[in-house]
């Protein structure tokens, strides 16, 4: 089971969101500028919401401004 | 959330936080490593005085140094989706502050533990009687109702009748303004017949001045509005809100503690006040990175009291009557300390009084005189019987210091629908205030 910071368990559809965040932070770390213009920003608009999961799950969601949100 | 959890949280933030800054921020660097402080060293919340205090001074000259934004951020402007300033009422320098996409969804999520709080829900019908400018009011807000899935109606570059018509025909059950606006909007509506009260608004978000948590204004907010009313309170420099009342209204603000670090000191000497003393509120946020903010002295008076305190359930601390006045608020009139809250709180204990001003002025060109104007417009009312008593009242608050209190016609004071500044200071100044007061 995945735990936060503070050593709590996620829950299942809670650690699922964390799995989606992580995937979309790759995906524009790694292929940003690949993508159609306003994939990327649709995207980038996703993972700054998610960003907010992340943080309230204290899953310690790091900076996210060089992938530009 | 338990207070050792709180604290070890917070740890861990500002440990982050004081890295981001030191690594991205020039300016920030340099006052740490002046201090002697690295991310590193932080291990406890103890650690937190090694931190110096930031004032708006700094920040003021800092812009002017090099303007527009200062040496504060810490990510490209590029990066920035939007601009925004303080509201100028100060008549300083404003403040001007950008944000990324990231920190616009933090600034928004702020304001929807505060309306959640409150217990606004997705059915509701949200009206903001706001001008939407560059000042960031309730621009956030307008997001966090988005965002909780409400029918967000925006009361931009409308006139006051406007608003009030547009919120009754929407049918909206929550409206956030500032207190005076608030007050405002139900005099609009008796001069155009409406009845706020047997509307459908239930709830009112109050935020922009002290005044939403004053008891006298806020029980005359929620009996023109026949409901509920909440204070909340925010800074541009943080982007958003820092304490909300809840449902339970406590008499007081939650601190949003995951969020900030909330420290009260005393404002001459800069050491921490216990529970239950007023001191000076400073601020660390953890939300918006594009301006890391450690150790902001915000110059608002509080009285920080346990979270147990109210009955909602909520482990955050309260500050007890929200922001109690600014540091810099207090007048010296004839050697008594005159706050304009402590006398808001005392006109508006009379409901017949529509507006009111303070009017401090020199006389006979030596002597300082303090003045509250008021407008009476119901004829029914007893002016002199009001005068005599509100006269008395004000005295008996301010250790005996005699105020003229005078009527003024109706419809001649100033109106507000952003901060209020209801303080007309027109005294000759000799000496700086210090000296006024005695200190230098």
């Amino acid at each position: 089971m995945m735990q936060n910071h503070m050593g709590a368990e996620l829950t299942e559809p809670e650690a699922k969101l964390v799995d989606c965040y992580r995937s979309l932070a790759s995906t524009l770390q790694m292929h940003g500028e690949d993508l159609p213009p306003f994939a990327r920003r649709n995207a980038l608009k996703a993972l700054a919401a998610l960003w907010q999961v992340m943080n309230g799950l204290d899953m310690d969601p790091g900076q996210v401004y060089d992938l530009g949100a | 959330m338990p207070r050792a959890d709180i604290d070890a949280l917070q740890v861990r933030k500002l440990r982050n936080l004081v890295e981001w800054a030191d690594v991205q921020v020039p300016w920030q660097s340099k006052r740490l490593r002046d201090a002697g402080v690295t991310a590193d060293q932080i291990q406890s919340l103890d650690d937190l005085k090694r931190i110096p205090l930031m004032t708006r001074d700094e920040w003021m000259q800092g812009q002017l140094e090099a303007p527009p934004y200062g040496p504060i951020l810490a990510v490209p402007e590029s990066a920035a989706i939007r601009y925004h300033m303080t509201s100028g009422t100060t008549g300083k320098t404003p403040i001007r502050v950008l944000d990324s996409m990231k920190d616009w969804e933090w600034i928004a999520e702020m304001w929807c533990y505060g309306m959640w709080g409150f217990g606004v829900r997705p059915q509701d019908a949200l009206f903001i009687a706001f001008g939407y400018a560059t000042f960031i009011g309730f621009w956030g807000l307008h997001y966090a109702g988005e965002k909780m899935g409400c029918l967000v109606l925006p009361g931009g570059a409308m006139a006051t009748d406007a608003r009030v018509k547009t919120l009754v025909d929407m049918g909206a059950t929550v409206v956030a303004s500032t207190p005076t606006y608030a007050l405002r909007m139900a005099q609009e509506a008796r001069a155009l017949g409406m009845d706020l009260a047997s509307g459908p608004v239930k709830r009112l978000i109050l935020s922009g001045e002290p005044a939403g948590s004053i008891p006298a204004t806020k029980k005359l907010i929620e009996e023109q509005w026949g409901a509920k009313a909440a204070d909340t309170a925010g800074m541009t420099e943080l982007g958003t809100i820092m304490i909300f009342e809840c449902e339970s209204q406590p008499g007081g603000t939650h601190i949003i503690e995951d969020h900030y670090i909330e420290e009260v000191l005393d404002p001459d000497s800069g050491d921490p006040v216990g529970y239950g003393e007023l001191g000076e509120r400073v601020v660390t946020s953890f939300g918006r990175g594009f301006i890391p903010v450690l150790r902001y002295r915000t110059r608002d008076f509080v009285v920080r009291v346990p979270g147990s305190s109210c009955t909602c359930g909520r482990t955050f601390d309260i500050y007890d009557g929200g922001i109690r006045g600014r540091v810099d608020d207090m007048k010296l009139v004839r050697g008594t300390n005159v706050y304009p809250r402590a006398v808001e709180s005392i006109v508006r204990e009379h409901a017949e009084i529509d507006e009111f001003q303070i009017h401090l002025f020199t006389a006979d060109g030596i002597r300082d005189e303090i003045e509250v104007l008021i407008e009476v417009p119901d004829p029914a009312v007893d002016v002199d019987r009001l005068l005599e008593s509100l006269g008395r009242d004000l005295a008996d608050a301010h250790e005996g210091l005699r105020f003229g209190v005078a009527r003024a016609d109706d419809g001649t004071l100033p109106r507000f629908e952003l901060k209020a500044k209801r303080l007309v200071d027109e005294r000759i100044v000799i000496g700086s205030e210090g000296e006024r007061r005695g200190q230098t």
